[in-house]
């Protein structure tokens, strides 16, 4: 890039900030909270070092569960419905994905023959198709689907699981399709020439050149599906965002460290499983 | 060979072919967790079927019409009209909002991520950048260093790790009801995203230019403004774009939170029980992300070309 | 095994890629297990004239007979099944390299397999296919690497490991594309030294393009000498006189003039 190029793009982005700021009346004093605001950030940050292990309330009902096992409950769900969302959204961006991507044109790429549907141009049509679904799948973020789904349907706990799957599909189903697009196709050529059909070679010579970089990204995005599973609490359902909005609300400062840490701990260990298994299939 | 010594020969092959434990491993944890999470009942437990579900459902389907339209046939200039005016009250305001509150998010997250990138980057945080120096770092430097990367990486961590809307959520009890909050949340979740993605690139640099920069005496921020900044500079935009993107997305459900966002009005016309208008909203949020989506896809492209 | 060795005829056949015409009014025969090398510069046609005799590019006229039939009169599924039987051992080897080296020579059966029996072989792959997989890698000498991953091996064992894969193919002929093009020269005469060896047990036809001259006239009794897609000379090696090499390099010379 040349200089003056690169001095332009930043001078634009720049440019670009100040107005958003000025749009916002972003103002630096608004940095500093109110006297209320300011005893309130100072008890929530000095409980930060001393997560309550024990209910802060004082009339505990009996037969309350413990908190520890409370959080570990939230957790549970959290990755209960992180789980199913990744999988579900694994199977539908799977299969959107493949009509998305250029893949199964193969039989085109590599010369030969035409095969199946080609003959009759339905694959423009249907890669369009997939293409549009997709961006509309995206486009809509997974809390938006939720506060749909809980106008249509009322508060069920398979509706978080799909809320996070539909735009969660939309990405697998893109990242999918550029992934097989960008795999080396020799080995597809290499099958062509052993006399292998269209299918047999994209399920064994293009799939497995794409499928480490697409395993870990799937785990990447397990770990997001987390962070949304969690946030999907604020809306009601019982995963750890809930009990961090409750405490918050009621002034337990202590458990709210202790559910956000607990959400913290979920993350980084995927943020972890991801990286050493993406440090193994991909760069190895 | 005969057959039975091959029959051996291919055994022991195999009882000694490398495995990679840890990668099977995962896959079988995955489905395993896969399996537990479907056989939980709470996902079970409500039957989408019921006549009184399907009734809502039917009603829900049927408020999202306009209202003026609604039990009437089909009007363009009617509902036109009704778009119109939601769009000159609130819509076009709600969306300016959310785009600004995107933009300066990101250009602070940058800000933030470049900034942490120095101080997280092995490569570049370190008593010996590029170059060793006259004589062996002492074990006091050598744990110094040690300790500002692994602090900057918890931090980075850390940020990162805890979602956007949390942030947001505290930093609006604490800040009140100004934009700040919802730019802070997405600039501190952002920037632990770039800081972590760019000290990659920096760690994978070819040290060549930043040894001759270190070799004419160059100091960590001489190398980094010189040096470092413009040989990551497509990297970073690349990332500033990708993230960008997601900024979009979220500054658009920040505002459930109660900044007027689209997100706002979203809520504001569920409760309500303005479902027309919330439809309105939703779709205004998806254009607003594809618009996004498509200049986010342009730059990078752009980027990809330049470099 | 009366079908081992494939025959190939070449009548006038021309190939021409938009404008540029690759291979110009070549005849050629080549009879059942015999050992052929295709010898040329870089551009001058090799390439195109082996991936002809697979089926892998259509002549834009004259005609291509394999065993004696057209390959313009096959059907779509008897390409696919000649293909299978005429394999080609590609320059690039064309390996998957995060399979296991087992899997990727049973990848050369897959011109005869369904789907499902695709399946069966690859993940769970009876002993005796198995068994016939070791054999053959042990044939080419590197039986110890079946359970290997594919991307572990050396250039000269992945070169062996895509021979593999084509004999697994049973084919009735070879067609290595530059097999030596990224091997020293001590690989280079023990891989040409396996291929020779393997058309002579088996009787397979062979078909190998190089650019090496002294491994060419070293390993293979028959070289046709290529130079801008015409047959510059087809005789036995022993016939070969250095004149007809230089005339073949002298003209190359020419040409990268001309394109200048």
């Amino acid at each position: 890039m040349a200089f003056s190029s690169r001095g332009l793009v930043l001078l634009t982005l720049g440019a670009a900030g100040l107005w958003a700021a000025f749009e916002l009346r972003l103002d630096p004093r608004d940095l500093v909270p109110s006297d209320g605001g300011m005893v309130m950030a100072r008890e929530l940050f000095s409980r930060a070092w001393s997560p309550a292990l024990a209910y802060e309330a004082a009339d505990v009902p009996a037969g309350t569960r413990p908190l520890l096992l409370k959080a570990l409950e939230a957790a549970r769900l959290t990755v209960v419905f992180a789980a199913a969302a990744i999988s579900l959204s694994l199977v539908c961006g799977g299969i959107l994905g493949f009509f998305a991507s250029t893949a199964w044109w193969v039989g085109d790429q590599t010369g030969g023959a035409k095969v199946g549907w080609s003959r009759h141009g339905v694959r423009p049509v249907v890669y369009g198709v997939a293409r549009l679904i997709i961006a509309l799948m995206r486009s809509v973020h997974e809390l938006l689907w939720a506060v749909l789904l809980l106008a249509a349907f009322g508060l069920s706990q398979l509706s978080a699981v799909i809320a996070i799957a539909i735009p969660y599909s939309g990405t697998f189903a893109k990242v999918f399709s550029e992934m097989l697009d960008e795999a080396p196709r020799d080995s597809a050529v290499a099958l062509r020439s052993a006399g292998a059909s269209s299918s047999q070679i994209f399920l064994f010579g293009l799939l497995p050149r794409a499928l480490p970089d697409m395993s870990a990204y799937a785990f990447y995005r397990f770990e997001c599906a987390l962070r949304s599973s969690a946030i999907l609490g604020f809306f009601g359902y019982p995963t750890l965002g809930y009990y961090i909005a409750a405490s918050f609300e009621n002034l337990y400062y202590g458990e709210v460290w202790t559910y956000l840490y607990t959400l913290v701990l979920l993350v980084v260990v995927a943020d972890w499983w991801s990286g050493a298994l993406r440090r193994r299939l991909v760069l190895a | 060979m005969s057959v039975d010594g091959r029959i051996a020969e291919v055994e022991r092959l195999r009882r000694r072919r490398p495995r990679d434990r840890f990668a099977r491993l995962s896959v079988w944890a995955l489905v395993l967790l896969t399996l537990l999470a479907w056989s939980s009942e709470g996902l079970w437990s409500t039957d989408y079927f019921s006549p009184r579900r399907q009734q809502n459902l039917q009603r829900f389907l049927g408020e999202l019409r306009p209202h003026p339209l609604q039990g009437q046939p089909f009007d363009v200039s009617v509902a036109t009209a009704w778009a119109g005016e939601i769009l000159s009250e609130r819509g076009w305001e709600a969306a300016r909002i959310t785009l600004a509150m995107s933009v300066a998010a990101i250009v602070l997250a940058s800000l933030a991520g470049l900034a942490l990138t120095l101080t997280s980057a092995r490569t570049h945080a370190t008593s010996e950048p590029y170059l060793p120096g006259p004589r062996p770092p002492t074990r006091g430097q050598r744990w110094v260093w040690r300790a500002v990367v692994g602090a900057s990486r918890l931090v980075l961590i850390l940020i990162r790790s805890i979602p956007e809307y949390v942030w947001a959520f505290i930093l609006l009890a604490v800040l009140g009801p100004n934009a700040w909050p919802v730019v802070l949340a997405l600039a501190l979740h952002n920037a632990g995203i770039v800081g972590k993605l760019t000290a990659e690139v920096v760690e994978n640099l070819e040290p060549g230019p930043l040894r001759a920069l270190r070799g004419v005496g160059a100091g960590r921020l001489q190398i980094a403004a010189t040096g470092l900044f413009p040989l990551i500079l497509p990297r970073f935009l690349l990332f500033f774009f990708y993230r960008w993107e997601t900024c979009v997305r979220e500054a658009t459900v920040l505002g459930m939170l109660g900044i007027t966002s689209l997100g706002f009005w979203i809520v504001d016309s569920r409760a309500r029980n303005h479902y027309d208008e919330m439809f309105f909203f939703v779709l205004m949020g998806a254009g607003l992300v594809l618009i996004g989506d498509l200049v986010s896809a342009v730059a990078r492209e752009v980027v990809r070309r330049a470099a | 095994m009366s079908e081992r060795g494939a025959s190939f005829r070449l009548d006038g056949v021309s190939v021409t890629f938009g404008e540029t015409a690759a291979l110009r009014e070549v005849n050629l025969e080549i009879k059942p297990g015999e050992a052929v090398g295709f010898v040329g510069p870089s551009g001058s046609g090799k390439t195109t004239l082996l991936r002809l005799l697979n089926g892998a590019v259509r002549p834009t006229s004259g005609t291509v007979e394999v065993n004696g039939e057209a390959l313009t009169s096959l059907s779509p599924r008897q390409l696919r099944s000649l293909r299978s039987r005429v394999a080609t051992v590609h320059q690039d080897l064309s390996l998957v390299p995060n399979l296991r080296v087992m899997r990727n020579v049973l990848l050369g059966r897959l011109g005869r397999l369904s789907l499902l029996s695709t399946f069966r072989l690859l993940f769970l792959p009876p002993r005796s296919e198995v068994l016939r997989v070791h054999k053959i890698l042990e044939r080419v000498g590197i039986g110890e690497k079946l359970y290997q991953r594919t991307d572990q091996l050396s250039g000269g064992q992945r070169q062996r490991v895509a021979i593999a894969r084509a004999l697994y193919q049973e084919p009735s002929a070879l067609l290595p594309d530059e097999p030596i093009s990224s091997l020293d020269p001590a690989r280079s005469r023990d891989t040409m030294g396996l291929l020779i060896e393997l058309s002579r047990e088996t009787g397979i036809t062979l078909c190998v393009s190089l650019h090496d001259l002294e491994v060419a006239r070293e390993f293979v009794p028959r070289l046709i000498g290529l130079r801008r897609g015409k047959v510059a000379f087809d005789r036995l090696t022993e016939e070969l006189t250095s004149e007809d090499f230089r005339e073949l390099y002298d003209l190359a010379e020419d040409e990268m003039l001309d394109g200048v």
